[in-house]
């Protein structure tokens, strides 16, 4: 087994090791590829910030207008007829 | 429920009541103000149809977001049979090393500094709007409810290798996408 990957492969296997599915050879290649490649580095850096701003995403309330939950109450009652 | 008036007061009262909940849990995943709407609408119509069926052993609530996770499931795996799972990858060249143009760029402040962050989350927002609903919805499963890729395969019926594709392409447009936008890189 060859132990360069390519930068695609790199990625994918950015993706893999969030869920440790990465063997050891495979977490090898990819410390391997990382430590030459500076363009992987910054992905694998941005998809951890990425990750983390789908974590820490500030809730921004919603609501429904009264006409509107007006609406799902005739909508159900309607539905009998 | 014998009686037709007090039926509809209860189920009245529970669209008062837990609407807003469920209309802001069905925006978080799927980021669109109509469909969260339609979501929970259909929700409520299928409540309504099987209140006789709800014997108070889990709360009213609980019961209403059991109904409304089924609904936004549907929705995932209807976008999944309809999107196209695979497209051209214009970010790698054809030895799959990233193509020029396509370069990563290092961002010069963190985007989750309290300073930037609001303007980091306008776009971060606009740009997962601009993704594919199937893969909206396989970045919701996994870092909003937390799944694992396997449970989302079973989820969406497709394959593992479908899903990594998928997972790798959103990754990649979603980053570009933000560092495009994103002022402040």
């Amino acid at each position: 087994m060859s132990t360069s990957i390519t930068c695609k492969k790199a990625v994918d296997y950015i993706s893999k090791k969030e869920e440790g599915l990465l063997t050891a050879g495979m977490r090898f290649q990819l410390w391997r590829h990382l430590m030459i490649c500076s363009l992987c580095r910054i992905f694998s850096t941005q998809n951890k910030i990425i990750i983390k701003a789908f974590n820490k995403e500030p809730e921004t309330p919603k609501r429904l207008n009264p006409e509107e939950k007006g609406q799902m109450i005739r909508a159900a009652f309607e539905s009998d007829h | 429920m014998q009686f037709t008036a007090d039926k509809e007061i209860l189920f009245s009262q529970w669209v008062h009541d837990h609407a807003d909940a469920l209309y802001n849990y069905a925006f978080r995943r799927v980021a669109d103000e109509p469909l969260s709407k339609d979501l929970v609408q259909e929700s409520f119509l299928s409540a309504w149809r099987n209140m006789e069926s709800y014997r108070g052993e889990t709360s009213v609530k609980n019961w209403l977001f059991v109904i409304l996770k089924s609904r936004i499931i549907d929705h995932y795996r209807s976008v999944a049979r309809k999107d196209e799972l695979h497209g051209t990858d214009v970010f790698f060249d054809q030895d799959d090393h990233w193509q020029k143009g396509h370069y990563p760029h290092e961002w010069i402040s963190d985007p989750l500094d309290p300073l930037v962050a609001k303007d980091f989350y306008k776009v971060f927002r606009s740009c997962n709007k601009k993704l594919k609903q199937v893969q909206q919805s396989v970045f919701t499963m996994k870092y909003v409810d937390g799944l694992e890729s396997a449970e989302i395969c079973e989820v969406l019926s497709i394959s593992p290798s479908n899903f990594w594709v998928l997972m790798h392409r959103a990754k990649v447009q979603l980053r570009a996408c933000i560092e495009k936008n994103w002022i402040n890189k």
